[in-house]
């Protein structure tokens, strides 16, 4: 008699908070945020007591960290209630964005995604940013207008759908302890993989880094990436690229497995960097490597090699959704993120360790005395070395021809 | 078996190996046999869970050495910092909250087919089966326009859609239980004047108790691990564990997070298991008019 009475109350229980978790979920005050701003004291106004939902990439601890830690307290001095939702990849933010989209709704989940590339491109064209309202930001004056990596992303024109947020390089790691004799190009890495059969690899496109890979040996074969139109051109395709799947096909024989099989994604290459497998591994975002030395994730004597013809390097950033119901409360987080003191918290080597957007050059003696006193990381060299002679991304459009080329000619070899 | 033992005489398990000499017992080699499958079969299930219990005690573990290398808590420490506690009770609710509505209503529409009181009985099966045969992520990208367009808020669309997924299998484990459920029972009750509302609750649920244990469980499966739909159509709103895990487990260098975060995604699972487990099989079957064989042998089937 007991146990099936309990399980009614249980049951009752159950469905009581099922109840109450679903009127917590309705909207609270306001619906739509859909309105347009005359100055920024008017967005500040509007923004306090939003809640702003910042969707990204969960797998960064530090990233994690540093937005619980020093963002979401400063967006609360501002009045602003911002929450992290952690996801395993960018596109389930897009996909809730166009779903949204195309439900007509107004007052979204998702208020801000950390994005850039491809994930940027595709919302552009179906309409899942908010464009036009960077401008708006105090802090954007901070950065150099003029700056390649902020105005393009991957070919994309910025447009003001996005406010950027750090700079990230494209960064080759090896281990100094079994590595004596470093490669200074992209031509000399390659050598050198040819003479250590099996010890280097690269994660196979599509996947973001195995992609950033190939785009760079392009750029090698056809002597920099001078030579290579940034916009994309089916003639052009043909004529630059046979050189390339000329190398990585010749190259496959000496890479790990003897290119039989390639690392699944870039987690995957870094696994088998940390069980030293390879020598080798690549990044677009280095500031991790510090705090992954310092684990001992990696090995100790992980070191950073730059090259001499530089490397392709990026910005990312703070989207902000069309369906977003908290569009003020989104932008003075945006705005707050841009700050002097959040991008220096951001730089620190066992904060974050990102690259700052801002231009130094237009920062106070005293502002920029704190980006100077930012220490620097055992691992990874300061951002005006890694980017010396930084190559630019070419159009997100040059990108699936040559992941689907290389799936046809080096994989299928 | 029983029908071996004379009229009237009680069973009691040295009887029934007595029934069962000659080609019914099992020989000695079998055991063995038995006894080493078994053994290697817990093998095989516990050897994974072995490094990951490692890893949740480990704070640097570098390859190639054998065990970590350095042994802490900053695992746990990083997974109660990025939320695991608050995110383990909601997902704890919401894997309750599934088996509570999956369960009667996969219970009800298993009986109702039993018993033939459905029109098209293989289509209603079909229908209710649907969801196992079609692909989560191609579902949720398409229901969840419709149910943003109805205004249904975030947590009860995710509700809505882990009942419906949890409903094939509350279904067909419910029609198993009552394949294995004599009704007479029921009528027996009814003839001796029990009332309807006295009869379900003496008689039938009790009976069925051990099936509608195991349907709750698997229910519970569904809303306690699932992240598409929590992602794509809670929009964020609901953070569960499964959600971290798979946000841990997309970056280099988590392996000690990750393990504690799956682990303790493991422990309500099981710990549930023994708990249906025993309340399936300790029901005071004395209690019940004629005691006895349906219950026990529905009991004995529990997973």
């Amino acid at each position: 008699m007991k146990s099936p009475r309990r399980a009614v109350t249980a049951g009752a229980l159950a469905l009581g908070l099922a109840a109450s978790l679903a009127a917590c979920s309705a909207p609270a005050g306001d619906a739509a945020d859909d309105q347009e701003y005359g100055s920024w004291e008017e967005v500040l106004e509007a923004a306090d007591g939003q809640t702003v939902r910042l969707w990204m990439y969960g797998g960064d601890e530090q990233g994690n960290a540093y937005i619980d830690s020093e963002l979401i307290p400063a967006a609360a001095e501002a009045g602003v209630t911002l929450e992290r939702v952690p996801i395993a990849d960018t596109p389930d933010a897009l996909n809730r964005i166009l779903s949204e989209v195309q439900a007509g709704e107004t007052d979204g989940e998702v208020d801000l995604v950390w994005v850039n590339g491809n994930n940027f491109g595709t919302g552009k064209k179906a309409g899942a940013w908010e464009c036009g309202w960077t401008e708006m930001l105090p802090n954007m004056e901070l950065t150099d207008p003029a700056d390649p990596l902020l105005q393009d992303d991957f070919g994309t024109p910025v447009d003001g759908c996005e406010a950027p947020w750090h700079k990230a390089q494209f960064t080759f790691a090896y281990n100094s302890e079994t590595v004596t004799d470093v490669p200074s190009s992209m031509e000399e890495l390659l050598e050198w993989a040819r003479a250590n059969p099996g010890r280097f690899t690269y994660p196979a496109p599509p996947d973001f880094t195995g992609s950033v890979f190939v785009r760079q040996v392009l750029y090698s074969v056809n002597g920099g990436y001078e030579n290579v139109p940034l916009a994309f051109d089916q003639a052009d395709f043909d004529e630059v690229t046979p050189a390339l799947y000329e190398e990585l096909t010749d190259l496959a024989p000496s890479l790990w497995r003897e290119g039989a099989t390639y690392p699944q994604d870039s987690n995957e290459l870094n696994e088998l960097f940390a069980n030293g497998e390879v020598d080798f591994t690549m990044t677009y975002g280095p500031a991790t490597l510090t705090e992954l030395v310092a684990n001992g994730t990696y090995p100790a004597g992980t070191k950073v090699v730059t090259f001499d013809e530089g490397t392709v390097g990026n910005a990312s950033f703070l989207g902000l959704a069309s369906t977003s119901g908290s569009k003020a409360g989104a932008m003075v987080v945006a705005n707050i993120a841009l700050s002097v003191e959040q991008q220096v918290a951001k730089a620190l080597p066992d904060v974050w360790g990102q690259f700052t957007v801002l231009d130094l050059d237009q920062l106070s003696d005293e502002q920029r005395a704190e980006f100077d006193a930012v220490p620097s990381s055992p691992v990874v060299p300061a951002y005006d070395v890694l980017s010396e002679n930084a190559n630019p991304e070419l159009a997100s459009g040059w990108v699936s021809p040559i992941d689907e080329a290389w799936r046809q000619q080096v994989l299928a070899r | 078996m029983a029908m071996m033992v004379p009229y009237g005489q009680r069973v009691t398990p040295d009887d029934r190996t007595t029934g069962a000499r000659g080609l019914m017992r099992p020989r000695p080699v079998d055991r063995t046999v038995r006894i080493v499958v078994a053994a290697l079969l817990a093998v095989w299930f516990a050897l994974p869970v072995v490094p990951l219990l490692l890893w949740m005690v480990a704070d640097r573990w570098s390859f190639p050495a054998p065990l970590p290398t350095e042994w802490g808590f900053s695992g746990a420490a990083s997974a109660v910092a990025q939320g695991a506690v608050p995110a383990f009770g909601r997902s704890l609710v919401l894997g309750l909250v599934v088996a509570a509505i999956a369960t009667p209503l996969g219970a009800m529409a298993a009986r109702a087919l039993t018993k033939g009181s459905v029109p098209a009985p293989r289509l209603v099966s079909g229908i209710l089966l649907a969801p196992l045969a079609l692909p989560a992520f191609v579902a949720v990208m398409g229901l969840t326009v419709v149910l943003l367009r109805a205004r249904v808020p975030g947590l009860v669309a995710v509700v809505l859609l882990l009942v419906a997924a949890a409903i094939p299998y509350t279904v067909y484990t419910m029609r198993v239980a009552y394949a294995a459920h004599d009704m007479a029972y029921e009528e027996e009750a009814r003839t001796l004047g029990a009332g309807r509302r006295h009869v379900l609750w003496r008689v039938h649920l009790p009976l069925v108790a051990p099936g509608l244990a195991r349907a709750a469980f698997l229910a519970f499966l569904v809303g306690w691990s699932d992240y598409v739909i929590t992602v794509l159509v809670g929009g964020g709103t609901i953070i569960t564990l499964p959600l971290l895990v798979a946000g841990s487990a997309a970056g280099v260098g988590n392996s000690a997070v990750v393990a504690v975060l799956s682990i303790s995604a493991i422990l309500p699972p099981l710990l549930l298991l023994l708990v249906l487990g025993r309340f399936g099989r300790r029901y005071p079957v004395s209690n019940l008019p004629g005691s006895g064989s349906p219950r026990s042998r529905s009991a004995k089937g529990f997973l």
